[in-house]
């Protein structure tokens, strides 16, 4: 195999439990965003408007939809004879075989993946981050300091600084001290999940890490906390772009959200920095006499009869006649029936809203709050999973979280149930491999 | 099936009249419906057809054609066996100038025919736009022992535009009995979708046969002449076709697709591929109005759109009206400009506050790149 001076590895197993019934079925990376894109696009495109070629994509949790939907990496010109995208989900060897235990192990095991291109430098990435970013620029940056290790910063509020892992640096950004969410930060330089590491100073350091048996393997807790009290040479890398992590319901749907602003933080539609993706194989969208569109973002294959409002529709989505949908985000195939309203939701894929059925915030006290879950939801937002049917007239109230049928005639036992949907949400937390 | 049967696309129809939609690209390379290019839809039934060998003919102007079909990835023609083939003028000392007719234009691929290994061949013009598997055709052109099976429509052609066309007489068995090429009145309502189907090595006779005689014409000279002597039949097809012929008919194409039922006549069956461009999603602003319009991605709507297609990348600013218009894609139709039944050609930039109204019968067609 020709070398190649930088590859990336992008963490992709995490399952992003926070985002409750939309990675029920999909690893957090594969959930929808912007209309047309999967979350993964964006670091995918970076690495490819970076000039990286060579990119592997460790998966784990729920990763058919995914591997699909990467296929051979042409959507991103990540077809490559020499080179490429590389799916790489943990396997068996002769001696053993186990999982990911954590972002330091996923790469660690991966350390022959990473050998077949002898890189100089190896670039660490996560798939769940909305950006875009010149990974090149960093790159000069870690070469021009003799890093062993640099890590991308942005800066964040100082009173949000405590949900971060914030660096401390010296006035030539040069990284003192890490620390993960910090209680009283010191700095409000925010660690974006984006290292860029001496491929053998970094694999020293994985080899160390895997025989330390108190260690959790993770970049995070254990490699820059390693590195550092190895005086190592740590540096930051200032990004001062758009970036946004979105692990949660609210952080998804307010970057959604943030898109259709009128001066939008991220420029999707710039030609120099296309955010690519697999586009569907769908017509132009229709708009009908009956429909009123305002403020939204639609995609091909679609058909609006009914009003959208403020909203993000993907491809082939049907808005029937006398539909309102306001604030909201429907997933690719769903359909929301004659004079049904959507308040402040997203809709998942492929499901189906009756006629006149009702969700999300609202005036009315009719309301059904038997899929409130306020783990999940927040902000009054509602979430409906994938491939679901809601019957006609059916109401569902603010931060609920819908993940399974609701036909008209089980309206009454759906309270019975409704205590499970907290216990299994608990049990999928308990199963996150890494996230 | 996909062993059996290769296709070959003209990418130039020279009865279509479309006037400057054609002075700088092929008939194929048109940009139709949101989204498309003429080719897409026969390109599309072919591979959904199962025919992964495609040879498409070229005769000027294929750069545009070139740029969109490419290495054939769009419709998986990519293909290290088979594939897709550009097939530009065979250019040699002898015959510069001498394409005169379809046949001249297959004796230009005979090199692809003769290396091919599939034993059926289908010769398509690129303009009959239709979602058609042809595996029914092929298999009804095997089964009654035809030399050639025409494909055809019923559809009433009113007599002025019977001139482009070439229409059918069918005994009950479905042999031809006639064929009426460009007629001046009606013959019958069977009307030849310009599609045909026959054994490869029979074709290759046929056109040696036809270019050592001096002839010409795919109709005349080989259906019509081998009439008694070939057993050639006809394969009637349901679905919905358009044919793209002239700007009328091209922008009637574009107008039918407005309507659902074409729509779900066009689209449901096979997939209909083009190139990707990975445009955004198209946005719609905070005081547009948008009726009846079928709109690609990669749009900005801030206006007032009605009964009309945008391609990809068109920019409709406030206060701007849009109605009964085809635009294509990146045109910029600046604020406070109203367009009424017109077809704009790519990047065709019209500012502030201009008029342009053109009839439902005769649009006003603007060329690309004109900054009006």
């Amino acid at each position: 195999m020709k070398s190649k001076e930088c590859l990336a590895m992008i963490l992709a197993g995490g399952q992003g439990s926070r985002l409750g019934i939309l990675t029920n079925k999909v690893a957090k990376p594969a959930v929808p965003f912007g209309g047309k894109y999967r979350i993964i696009d964006f670091t995918l495109s970076n690495c490819v408007h970076s000039g990286i070629d060579t990119v592997g994509v460790l998966t784990q949790y729920q990763p058919l939809e995914l591997n699909t939907y990467i296929g051979s990496g042409q959507a991103w010109d990540l077809d490559r004879n020499n080179g490429g995208v590389f799916v790489l989900p943990p396997f068996m060897t002769a001696i053993k075989g186990e999982w990911y235990k954590g972002t330091a192990n996923a790469i660690f095991q991966n350390i022959p993946f990473v050998e077949q291109f002898s890189p100089k430098y190896v670039v660490i990435l996560s798939g769940d981050h909305i950006y875009k970013m010149n990974y090149a620029k960093m790159l000069d940056a870690h070469k021009k300091s003799e890093a062993d290790a640099t890590i991308a910063v942005i800066e964040v509020p100082i009173d949000e600084a405590s949900r971060f892992g914030i660096m401390n640096t010296d006035s030539e950004l040069k990284i003192t001290e890490f620390e993960e969410k910090p209680e009283n930060p010191k700095s409000n330089l925010a660690s974006m999940g984006v290292y860029i590491f001496t491929w053998d100073v970094l694999k020293r350091f994985l080899i160390a890490d895997e025989n330390n048996k108190n260690s959790d393997n993770d970049f995070g807790k254990n490699i820059i906390p390693e590195m550092l009290k190895s005086s190592k040479s740590l540096y930051a890398h200032r990004f001062d772009g758009y970036w946004k992590d979105v692990g949660t319901i609210q952080s998804l749907y307010e970057a959604n959200m943030e898109i259709l602003e009128d001066n939008a933080p991220i420029h999707l539609a710039d030609n120099s920095w296309k955010v690519f993706s697999r586009n569907p194989i769908k017509q132009p969208h229709y708009i009908c006499d009956t429909a009123t569109v305002r403020n939204a973002y639609i995609t091909d294959g679609c058909s609006i009869a009914g009003r959208v409002e403020h909203s993000i529709i993907f491809e082939g989505v049907i808005i029937e006649e006398g539909a309102v949908v306001k604030d909201s985000i429907i997933f690719p195939g769903a359909r929301v029936c004659k004079g049904a309203t959507l308040n402040r939701t997203i809709i998942g894929a492929d499901t189906t809203i009756g006629e006149g059925a009702h969700i999300g915030a609202s005036s009315g006290e009719d309301v059904m709050d038997d899929f409130l879950n306020t783990k999940i939801c927040s902000h009054d937002i509602s979430i409906v999973g994938e491939d679901l049917y809601i019957a006609p007239n059916v109401k569902i109230g603010k931060n609920a979280m819908v993940d399974r049928d609701v036909r008209e005639s089980n309206v009454a036992d759906i309270k019975s149930k409704a205590a499970n949907t907290e216990d299994s949400t608990t049990s999928r937390e308990g199963a996150q491999v890494y996230a | 099936m996909p062993k059996t049967m290769l296709g070959v696309i003209f990418a130039e129809n020279p009865e279509a009249k479309m006037g400057e939609l054609t002075q700088y690209r092929s008939l194929a390379a048109v940009p139709v419906g949101g989204k498309y290019r003429v080719i897409d839809f026969i390109l599309s039934n072919m591979v959904n057809s199962g025919i992964n060998s495609v040879g498409v003919t070229t005769r000027y102007n294929y750069q545009s054609l070139m740029d969109h079909i490419g290495t054939g990835k769009p419709w998986d023609l990519n293909r290290k066996q088979n594939g897709l083939f550009i097939l530009p003028p065979y250019v040699a000392k002898d015959n510069v100038d001498r394409v005169q007719g379809g046949v001249d234009v297959l004796y230009g691929a005979l090199g692809f025919l003769r290396k091919s290994q599939q034993e059926y061949a289908l010769i398509a013009d690129c303009n009959t736009v239709c979602n058609m598997n042809f595996t029914p055709a092929l298999e009804r052109h095997i089964e009654t022992d035809a030399d050639i099976t025409l494909l055809y429509n019923v559809e009433d052609i009113p007599e002025s535009e019977l001139e482009k066309q070439i229409l059918l007489n069918l005994n009950d068995a479905s042999k031809i009995t006639d064929i009426h090429v460009y007629p001046t009145s009606k013959k019958s309502d069977n009307v030849y979708m310009n599609m045909f189907i026959i054994r490869r090595t029979l074709l290759i006779q046929l056109i040696e046969d036809c270019v050592a005689h001096g002839e010409h014409v795919i109709s005349k000279d080989i259906f019509i002449k081998n009439l008694n002597r070939l057993k050639i039949f006809g394969y009637q097809y349901d679905g919905f076709v358009h044919r793209i012929d002239s700007i009328p008919t091209y922008f009637a194409f574009n107008m039918a697709l407005l309507s659902k039922e074409n729509r779900d006549k066009l689209f449901s069956d096979g997939n209909i591929y083009t190139k990707v461009k990975d445009s955004v999603a198209a946005k719609y602003g905070k005081d547009c109005v948008v009726k009846n319009s079928l709109v690609a991605d990669g749009c900005v709507i801030e206006g007032t759109v009605e009964n009309s297609i945008l391609s990809r990348g068109v920019h409709v600013a406030k206060g701007a009206r849009v109605t009964n218009s085809v635009i294509m894609q990146n045109s910029d139709i600046q604020e406070n400009c109203e367009v009424d039944s017109v077809i704009f050609d790519k990047d065709v930039t019209i500012r502030v506050g201009k008029k342009l109204m053109g009839q439902a019968t005769y649009p006003v067609f603007i060329s690309k790149h004109i900054v009006v």
